[in-house]
């Protein structure tokens, strides 16, 4: 077997030969993760509602619902009406600590069983308990930590209370989110993630960031589009103005 | 693809895909239809020119540097509590795979779409070891139930209709299913959710890999990619390791210019980055993460002449505006890459010598390098190749003799007026309709397929006097 140090030995010796060849072109960004952060924060404070409209237009581009409520109480009706037109029995959602909301209780008492994905370490049970309970859920609802304007894509972290399934498995994915989480393009989507990878705490929350741009989709048959391939069919964002 | 297609020369492969009424349809239409795509694409986006001379740079700038990003990858990758392994060959890649199924009891595996695991043919190993590789791309699950190989890199089943689909799927799954795409991919999905759910490792290649981060990245349009990552008990990724990149900032600059240039999207579905197995608190992930580095035969060409095709994303964009892919289709190539940046990864994978007829499917029209999102100077490269192949004697020898013979003529003036008074007596029997055709002998084989123009009654230098003459007349 190749070491480690026989493998980058071997690149080393042609690197050797065409040193100077090229000129070294980083791309240039902030020394400080955290300042870089905070200036979109302070950009976005002012610009998130041409942030939000072109979000919204983006998002219905990739054939996405958009929804508007004005506050957090009126998101569990927003997905009572989701899963009565589907026909929809069974919710799943992020544990209430992540998610910001409770739908046990709101939704509970309408005739749909509600799931929260587990909080705190869940042991080898739990685990095997939550991956049943997310296989046969027909709408998912998570929260969001950056929705992307210029693309309409929601970016989601996993962790604790936030199963990275959610958004996946079931044939509905419906994402909450509030104008904190706005950006407006990439570069500023990649100033996050860097500010995220510098802090200790958030940065071992989850192994896994998801960009999510509309539902599941192939054209591998004929170059006909189809949606819903492996994920969700289709995809709700719940903008709530006031938390 | 398999030995026994290779021993077809590759004239014969081009030109039984010629003959396939149905392939050329097929052909025709998709990839048109990406062209399409990718131009609107570019045109509402002014800032993509400047992002690609940018991912370029950074390219670039990655290799310049490559030891100490694939290090610094490397210890990210550990201390997130992953593994890393160092492949020299293909084969030492697959027998890290076959390793690690051995040891951990793997009797199923799920994969999403990996070129690198097609180029060190994962799957035939997989099978001979007793473990099933399942393709959970729909497009590869297609192929792989038809036993085929892929025909393009990121349409894999282009060349198959819904109907033939149809057909595959209730010979092999039992049934009877409509030849209608949405029928047939809600059949796929039925099918592989319960194997993601069953297979006890996750296969995957890697889009990019983030070496400040230690961040493994997967594009998808399916969610194949995430499904699995998230919920087999074992993650294998296998990568090439020029697809390394240093940081979060320079991702960026990738995602934006990858998926436009491959399907016209802005972002393809998913984008999933993976920093190491399960973290404590998780609900789900795999316990273990393992990434397999991969040379290849990629160091060779640090300093070598395909140096460039070490900064191919595999987005496909060349494969379509390829007049000769175009005509000829992905399995015509014979290896797992096709197009143009196929016959180079080739050449790269394989050595020179397996790329000797290859390296002339090419008009050298550039078309590949003007919608190349990295802007590789493929046309430059095959040229190099086709040098190269003259100067080790690859080539064929007609081809050897008549370079030599050429490159003697056009060195010396007095040998090329010569030449061409020459020429324009020999060639008065084979001039019909103002061209050159049925040449007799080798040279024949160049005119059957193609015209020459005629060498010109008088060259150039001869009219230029007669020429100079008339526009001094002509002036006021």
């Amino acid at each position: 077997m190749t070491t480690r140090a026989e493998f980058l030995g071997s690149i080393r010796q042609e690197m050797a030969k065409t040193r100077g060849l090229f000129d070294a072109s980083p791309v240039p960004r902030s020394a400080d993760a955290r300042q870089a952060e905070e200036v979109v924060r302070r950009q976005m404070l002012e610009r998130w509602p041409q942030a939000l409209e072109r979000f919204r237009e983006e998002y219905e581009g990739v054939a996405g619902v958009f929804h508007r409520v004005s506050s957090i109480g009126e998101v569990p009706g927003v997905i009572r009406r989701i899963a009565h037109e589907r026909r929809a029995k069974n919710v799943l959602s992020w544990h209430p600590g992540a998610l910001g909301l409770d739908l046990r209780e709101s939704l509970g008492c309408e005739g749909l069983a509600v799931s929260v994905a587990p909080d705190g370490h869940p042991d080898a049970a739990a685990r095997a308990t939550h991956r049943d309970v997310a296989a046969r859920a027909e709408i998912g609802v998570t929260g969001v930590d950056w929705a992307l304007a210029e693309t309409g894509t929601l970016v989601l972290v996993s962790g604790t209370g936030r199963p990275r399934s959610t958004s996946l498995l079931p044939a509905t994915h419906v994402a909450v989110f509030g104008r904190d989480s706005l950006v407006e393009s990439l570069e500023q989507t990649g100033v996050m993630l860097e500010a995220l990878h510098v802090d200790p705490a958030r940065s071992m929350s989850g192994a896994v960031i998801n960009f999510i741009t509309g539902p599941s989709r192939t054209a591998d048959i004929e170059l006909t589009l189809t949606r819903g391939v492996h994920g969700p069919k289709e995809v709700h964002a719940i903008f709530v103005e006031s938390r | 693809m398999s030995d026994a297609s290779l021993r077809t020369p590759f004239p014969q492969r081009a030109h039984a895909a010629l003959e396939d009424a149905h392939l050329q349809e097929a052909l025709g239409i998709a990839t048109t239809k990406f062209i399409g795509l990718r131009r609107e694409s570019f045109a509402g986006f002014p800032e993509g020119e400047a992002l690609r001379d940018r991912a370029r740079a950074i390219k670039e700038g990655t290799l310049l540097q490559l030891d100490r990003h694939l290090e610094r990858l490397a210890d990210n990758i550990e201390r997130l509590g992953g593994h890393v392994h160092w492949a020299a060959t293909g084969e030492e890649a697959r027998d890290i795979v076959l390793r690690l199924c051995r040891d951990k009891g793997v009797r199923m595996a799920v994969k999403s779409k990996s070129m690198a695991t097609e180029e060190i043919e994962l799957n035939e190993a997989l099978e001979a070891a007793g473990v099933k590789p399942v393709e959970t791309d729909l497009g590869e699950y297609i192929i792989q139930l038809a036993h085929e190989k892929p025909s393009h890199i990121i349409a894999p089943a282009i060349h198959k209709t819904k109907g033939q689909v149809a057909d595959l799927f209730s010979k092999e799954l039992g049934g009877r299913f409509e030849a209608d795409p949405e029928v047939l991919t809600a059949v796929a999905r039925k099918e592989l959710r319960q194997k993601f759910l069953e297979a006890d490792m996750g296969i995957t290649g890697a889009n990019f890999a983030v070496a400040e981060t230690g961040t493994i990245v997967l594009v998808t349009n399916e969610g194949n990619g995430r499904m699995v990552t998230s919920l087999p008990r074992i993650h294998v990724a296998v990568m090439g390791m020029e697809k390394v990149i240093p940081t979060m900032t320079d991702l960026m600059v990738f995602l934006a210019i990858l998926a436009r240039s491959a399907t016209g999207q802005k972002l393809s579905s998913y984008t999933t980055l993976v920093r190491g197995p399960r973290q404590p608190g998780e609900t789900e992930g795999p316990e273990e993460l393992h990434l397999i580095l991969m040379d290849n035969g990629r160091t060779r060409q640090i300093a070598g002449t395909l140096r460039e095709a070490l900064y191919c994303l595999r987005c496909g964009a060349c494969l379509n505006v390829c007049p000769v892919y175009r005509q000829i289709g992905g399995h015509a190539y014979g290896y797992t890459y096709p197009g143009p940046i196929g016959i180079l990864l080739t050449a790269m994978l394989k050595g020179a010598a397996s790329v000797k007829d290859l390296a002339h499917a090419s008009s050298l029209c550039g078309a590949c390098k003007d919608v190349c999102p990295v802007r590789i100077d493929i046309p430059r490269m095959l040229v190099d190749l086709r040098a190269e192949l003259q100067r080790k004697g690859i080539a064929s020898w007609p081809e050897r003799v008549i370079f030599r013979f050429a490159r003697r003529i056009m060195t010396s003036p007095g040998l090329f007026r010569l030449g061409a008074r020459l020429g324009r007596v020999a060639q008065r029997p084979f001039v019909r309709s103002g061209r050159l055709s049925g040449l007799p002998l080798f040279l024949g084989q160049w005119t059957r397929t193609r015209d020459l123009p005629p060498i010109a009654s008088r060259t150039f230098s001869e009219r230029w006097p007669g020429l100079r003459q008339t526009k001094d007349l002509d002036r006021p």
